[in-house]
Order: structure tokens, then C-alpha cells, then sequence
């Protein structure tokens, strides 16, 4: 393998993490989003959210790539590659986020919250400032490891015309006839990649996890 | 007059331990015990807690091996084959097992199987008998513990004192040459405590051949062919009940019994 | 749109097709899986340290590796060992590698967690080895990890969908070819993922029943 062909591996594993931050960057709010709309049980729109959340978990990411880079031109926005991988990644992982989210919420200890009522706080505010603090820390863990597989299917943008590490270590292959060799730094790559999350779900693990269960 | 200069032709004890020793690291737990069970004989273990009672059991059928000492089953060398300078492999050890039942203090159920299936699960995949056969038997003993209209409830859905009674069902099933009981009772609720001991009591009256580890004074005073007094790892006294519980031979079996019968 | 759909119904024969294609690699593969992922738990579970360590070492890695990675390692890779599958096997090499991995570490870990009390008394009793393994450590992992073998389950019939890159004629496939064909992609793909979700919700609803078996044996 040559130092271009190097590159194009390491441009491509840039790729991969800057369409899987923009979906975390989206899915985590996003997330929460879905998980407090169940969890508050907004009438009619929890519905909505628990069909989402149960249909895109069931939903391979590459068939949801295909399905909105091809079909959104026929609804009339014609969405790049780019914006298609990065709606994709974000819905997927907003569904799960959600799952991780609501597991906090719904282990949130209701008394904690009757107090901040009786004290006269809004639900606004007693969220922000109650439960908030409280659930980020013990989701964290959850979301770090939903970011990790995420990161594990980013391939499939691959689908949709975008150059990741997995598709660009295709191409080299394919011009060098040996295919071999950039997979295995392909692999290299996303285990420096998947290792520094699983490092970091450690360190939250130990940081919030203990935190985050005793509160 | 008996003629005392020739040795009776008897058959040797079911179980004969001798300078039993075991440690745990610096802990010695059994420092040099010897005791027997003879043949249709019900011999209880007292001793204070951590005095070593269930490691004694333990090491019995292997489950601990000694460091020390031998455990002789009806005068078979336990542990060892060949004259005793070959220790055995896991499945003679196995096989050795399969000859002693054991009734432990939490019942050890298999969760995952139900009462009947408990019963017969080692007869059929350990000693390779005939499944009918085992059925046939387990039913009898199901309805000996009363138990018969339970045979197909899992364990969780049992009490306590029924769950140990499976238990005791599941080790005869095994038809043991001797049976070990870790204070079958202990965890049990109070009133939980009479239907087990029941039980025991008919099997000891049945003749069948136990070491009992129990705080059940009461079961030891009328059950019992002999009790054995074990102390730090040491066998403090052998005596019959009667006279063990009302004039013991040791200071420290009088410690005891102060501590456990008269308080 | 109502065309659209008309379309894709026409050709639902070919989407039965690629929806039977995709359970059973998914069901094969789970199948596998999980009879090798109980041995490497084994491995796992070994008392010799450098065994324990080395299946440590393989779980470790496929857990970092996409999915999609690994199988185009397989399908490149297999043929330069000499080893010429079909797209269809290379597939299914690749889900039963990958998933042999998650498996041992799903099964190890309920392992690890099941009480002391049972495996001693089916010691006392003279289970060992494999028969102790398998009747009754095995059963009773099995009950407590059904839930997470059950999204193993999902996940390898959503993984299955990336092996239509290396044009398995699995579902996402076979809308991809009748979105090409007649060019009624949203139609098409809508009918992939109603159809992974029915198949997903049927395996939801085994856990569910497995669940149910699962509490009454503990
Ligand atoms: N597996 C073990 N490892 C280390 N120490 C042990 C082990 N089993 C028992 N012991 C120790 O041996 C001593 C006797 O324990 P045990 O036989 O359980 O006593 P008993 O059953 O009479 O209460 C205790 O001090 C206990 O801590
Ligand atoms: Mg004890």
C-alpha cells in the first residue's frame, strides 16, 4: 500500500467521524426529545414517538440511507449524499438515545420531583434544574455506547456515494487488486476509533455511573 | 462371656474419616478430626459457628479436598485410587460423588427445572439409570416428603420447608450410601422448621446412614445414634445424646450446651 | 404514489424472496452463533489464563470491527486462504463470526452472575465437565440471557441488510433492484422496512414469551 493510498484511508476515516458527530451532535437532543414526550405522555404524540422509536429500531441504517437519498427527490427535496447520510445516522441513533433517556427518566425518583413541586417549581424548571443534572449522568453511559455502535454502522452511508473508511478501503483495493491489505488498516482504524469510546464509556462508567445510580 | 479376643466380622463403617485436616491459608479449619458413621447410623455435627462443620462436610465428598487425612466410603479410599498415591481424576471424583447425597443449608435447587425433574436429573445423566424406573421411585419419594402434588411446580413457587424437603427428596433419589445434611433447617422460617425435621427424623428411624450438621437440639436428643461435638477444628467430644446432654464429658462441651440448649 | 405501490405489490414476489433470504441468514446465523458462541464462553470462562486471555482477545476484536468491515474481509479474504464461497455463505460467514463473538460475551456474562449454590450441589451430586456445562449451567444462562440474545437476534437481521453491498439477494437488495428497475424507490424501500419491522417485532414477541418462561424458573 502506498502513503496515498494511506491517505485516502485516513480522509476517509475523517469522514466517518465527522457524519457520526453531526449524528450524535442531532440524535442526543433529539433523543431526549422522544424520551420525554413518552415520559411526560403527551397525549397523541407519544404515540407517534413510541411507533418512531419502534419502527427506526427495527430499521437496517443502510436501507434508511437508500430509502431517503432515493425517495426524498421524489417528494420534491432533493437532499446530496451528505445531508441524506447525516438524516439518516441522526434518526437512527435518535431512536435508540431515546431508549437510553427514557430508562433514566423512568428510574427517576418520583419523590425527588413532588418535593421541587410542593416547593412551588414549574415543571420547566423543575426538570432543568431536578432532573436534568441528575439523568445526563446516568445516560451517559448508555449514549457513549450507542455512540460506539453507530460509529460501527456508519458503513452503511457507503450506500449513498460517501467515501468512509470501509468504502475507500474498497476502492483501493479494487485499483491495487489486492484488497487485503487496506481492509486490515481500515480495521486498524476503527479499532483506534471504537477504542477511544469504549475508553470513554469507561471513564463515565466510573465517573457517573456510581453517581448516577445512587441518585 | 462374649469372646473378646477375636475381632467381629463386621463390616466396615460407611464412613470413617481419619486426622482429617484442612486450611485456608493461615486458617486452620480442621485440625486432625477423626469420627465414623456406622452403617443405618444418624450422627449429628454441633459446634459453634466457623468451628468448621461445613467444611468437614465438604471435604467428604470432595467438594473441598483435605490436606490431610482420609475419607474412607464403606472402606474405599475417597479422593485417591490405586492404593491411594493417585489422586482421582473429575470423573471418578464424579462417579465417588454420586454415592453420598448432600442437603445443603440454601436447598441448591436447580431453578430451571421442576421438583420431578430435580429428582430424577442425576439418577438419569450421572448414574445412567433407567428413566422409568427413576420416575417411578422419585413419585414414591415425592409422596413420602408430601410433596406428590407438586411434582411439576418449579422451585420458586415453593416455601421454604418445601423446597428443603425436594431437597432431601432429590438426594435420596440418588440412592445414597450416606446422606449429609448442612443444617437443612437453619434458613428456614421457624414454623417452617418441624415438616423438615419430620422428615429427618423418619429417614434416621428408617435406618438410613446420616451426618447431620444441625443447631436442632432437639432432632440431635432423640434422632441421633451419636453426637460429635467439633470445636476450632477439633473433635471435642463423641458421646451418645443422652449422655452428651445431660453429663458432658468436656468443659467445653458444657460451654455449649449452656450457649445453644439452655439459653 | 398508489402506482408506485402497485408496482412494488407486483413484484412481491421477489421481496418474499429477499425477506426469506434475510431470515435465514438471519435464523442460520443465530443458530451458529450461539452454538459457538457457548463454546468460546467456555473458552472465556477457562481457568488457564493465556486461553481465557486469547478468546478475550478475539471477542474484543470483532466488537470493534463494523460489521460491513468484516464482511468484505471474509469475501476478499477467504479466497486468498483458497477457500471459494459463494456471496450467500461468505455472508453468513461473516454474521456467524461476528455474532459468535457478542454471543460468548452475552452468555459469559450471565455465566459469571449465576448463583454459586446450584453448580455446587450438581458438583455434590457428580456433574462435571461437559455434562455439567450443558445440563445445568447452560439451561439456566440461556433463561436469563434470552432478552439480550433476542436483540443479538435484531441485530443480525439488521445486519444482514450490508451484505447487499456484496449483492446477497437479501431484502434490502431486492428493493434496491425494483427501485432501479421501475424507479419507485420510496414505495420500494417503505416495503423493506415495514417488512425488517414486522420481523423484528415477531422476534420481540419470542423474548417476550421466553421472558414469561424465564420468571417462573428463577
Ligand atoms: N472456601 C473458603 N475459603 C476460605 N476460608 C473458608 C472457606 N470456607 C470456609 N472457610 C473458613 O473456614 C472456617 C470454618 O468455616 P465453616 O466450615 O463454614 O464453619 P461452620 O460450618 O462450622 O460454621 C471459617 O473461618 C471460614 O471463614
Ligand atoms: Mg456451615
Amino acid at each position: 500500500m502506498t502513503a496515498a493510498a494511506f491517505m485516502t484511508l485516513l480522509q476517509g476515516a475523517g469522514v466517518t467521524l465527522a457524519v457520526s458527530f453531526a449524528g450524535i451532535l442531532l440524535g442526543v437532543p433529539i433523543g431526549l426529545g422522544i424520551a420525554l414526550v413518552r415520559w411526560g405522555e403527551v397525549p397523541v404524540l407519544r404515540r407517534v414517538a413510541a411507533v418512531y422509536v419502534s419502527l427506526i429500531r427495527s430499521t437496517p441504517l443502510v436501507t434508511l440511507c437508500l430509502l431517503i437519498f432515493f425517495a426524498s427527490p421524489s417528494i420534491g427535496i432533493d437532499i446530496g449524499p451528505v445531508s441524506a447520510a447525516v438524516l439518516a445516522m441522526t434518526l437512527n441513533t435518535s431512536a435508540f438515545n431515546s431508549e437510553v433517556w427514557r430508562g433514566g427518566l423512568v428510574s427517576f425518583p418520583k419523590d425527588q420531583l413532588e418535593a421541587a413541586r410542593s416547593f412551588g417549581m414549574r415543571p420547566s424548571g423543575a426538570f432543568r434544574r431536578i432532573v436534568f443534572p441528575q439523568l445526563w449522568r446516568s445516560a451517559l453511559p448508555g449514549l457513549v455506547n450507542e455512540m460506539t455502535l453507530l460509529i460501527k454502522g456508519s458503513p452503511a452511508i457507503a450506500v449513498v456515494g460517501i467515501v468512509e473508511v470501509t468504502r475507500a478501503a474498497v476502492r483501493i483495493g479494487a485499483t491495487t487488486y489486492e484488497p487485503l491489505p487496506p481492509f486490515l488498516v481500515a480495521t486498524v482504524l476503527y479499532i483506534a476509533l471504537v477504542f477511544g469510546f469504549v475508553c470513554l464509556q469507561r471513564v463515565s462508567e466510573r465517573t457517573y455511573g456510581r453517581a448516577g445510580a445512587s441518585a | 462371656m462374649p469372646d473378646t479376643s477375636m475381632p467381629p466380622a463386621v463390616a466396615p463403617p460407611v464412613l470413617e474419616i481419619r486426622g482429617l485436616t484442612k486450611s485456608f491459608g493461615t486458617n486452620i479449619v480442621l485440625d486432625g478430626v477423626s469420627m465414623q458413621v456406622g452403617k443405618g447410623q444418624t450422627v449429628c455435627l454441633l459446634g459453634p459457628s466457623g468451628s468448621g462443620k461445613s467444611t468437614l462436610l465438604r471435604c467428604v465428598n470432595w467438594l473441598e479436598p483435605p490436606d490431610q487425612g482420609r475419607i474412607l466410603l464403606s472402606g474405599k479410599l475417597m479422593g485417591f485410587r490405586d492404593g491411594g498415591v493417585v489422586p482421582m481424576n473429575g470423573m471418578e471424583l464424579a462417579r465417588a460423588r454420586s454415592r453420598i447425597g448432600m442437603v445443603f443449608q440454601h436447598f441448591n435447587l436447580w431453578p430451571h427445572l421442576t421438583v420431578l425433574q430435580n429428582l430424577i436429573e442425576a439418577p438419569i445423566h450421572v448414574q445412567g439409570r433407567q428413566r422409568d424406573e427413576v420416575i417411578g421411585e422419585a413419585e414414591v419419594l415425592l409422596d413420602r416428603v408430601g410433596l406428590a402434588d407438586k411434582k411439576n411446580a418449579f422451585p420458586a413457587h415453593l416455601s421454604g420447608g418445601q423446597k428443603q424437603r425436594v431437597g432431601i427428596a432429590r438426594a435420596l433419589a440418588m440412592r445414597p450410601e450416606l446422606l449429609l445434611f448442612d443444617e437443612p433447617t437453619s434458613a428456614l422460617d421457624p414454623e417452617l422448621v418441624g415438616e423438615v425435621v419430620a422428615v429427618m427424623k423418619i429417614l434416621a428411624e428408617e435406618g438410613s446412614t446420616m451426618l447431620v450438621v444441625t443447631h436442632e437440639m432437639g432432632f440431635a436428643r432423640e434422632a441421633a445414634d451419636e453426637v460429635v461435638l467439633l470445636d476450632l477444628g477439633r473433635v471435642v467430644e463423641i458421646a451418645r445424646p443422652t449422655e452428651f446432654f445431660t453429663k458432658p464429658k468436656t468443659e467445653r462441651a458444657r460451654q455449649f450446651l449452656q450457649r445453644y440448649v439452655h439459653a | 404514489m398508489i402506482r408506485e405501490f402497485a408496482i412494488v405489490w407486483a413484484n412481491s414476489g421477489q421481496l418474499l424472496n429477499g425477506l426469506l433470504n434475510t431470515a435465514g441468514l438471519a435464523v442460520l446465523g443465530m443458530i451458529l452463533s450461539v452454538l459457538l458462541g457457548s463454546l468460546l464462553a467456555v473458552l472465556l470462562m477457562a481457568r488457564s489464563r493465556p486461553v481465557s486471555l486469547s478468546a478475550q482477545a478475539f471477542v474484543d476484536l470483532f466488537r470493534c470491527v463494523p460489521f460491513l468491515l468484516l464482511a468484505y474481509l471474509v469475501y476478499f479474504g477467504l479466497p486468498s486462504l483458497g477457500l471459494n464461497f459463494d456471496n450467500w455463505t461468505s455472508g453468513l460467514v461473516a454474521i456467524v463470526f461476528y455474532n459468535t463473538a457478542y454471543m460468548a460475551e452475552i452468555l459469559r456474562g450471565v455465566w459469571r452472575g449465576l448463583p454459586r449454590d446450584g453448580i455446587e450441589a450438581a458438583t455434590a451430586f457428580g456433574f462435571q465437565g461437559w455434562r455439567l456445562f450443558l445440563r445445568i449451567i447452560l439451561p439456566q444462562v440461556f433463561l436469563i440471557a434470552a432478552p439480550m440474545m433476542g436483540n443479538q437476534m435484531i441485530q443480525i437481521i439488521k445486519d444482514t441488510a450490508f451484505l447487499s453491498i456484496i449483492a446477497v439477494p437479501e431484502l434490502t437488495h431486492v428493493a434496491s433492484g425494483i427501485q432501479s428497475q421501475y424507479y419507485v424507490p420510496f414505495a420500494a424501500f417503505l416495503a423493506a422496512v415495514l417488512l425488517y419491522w414486522m420481523i423484528c417485532s415477531l422476534v420481540e414477541a419470542g423474548v417476550f414469551a421466553v421472558e414469561r418462561l424465564a420468571r417462573e424458573r428463577r
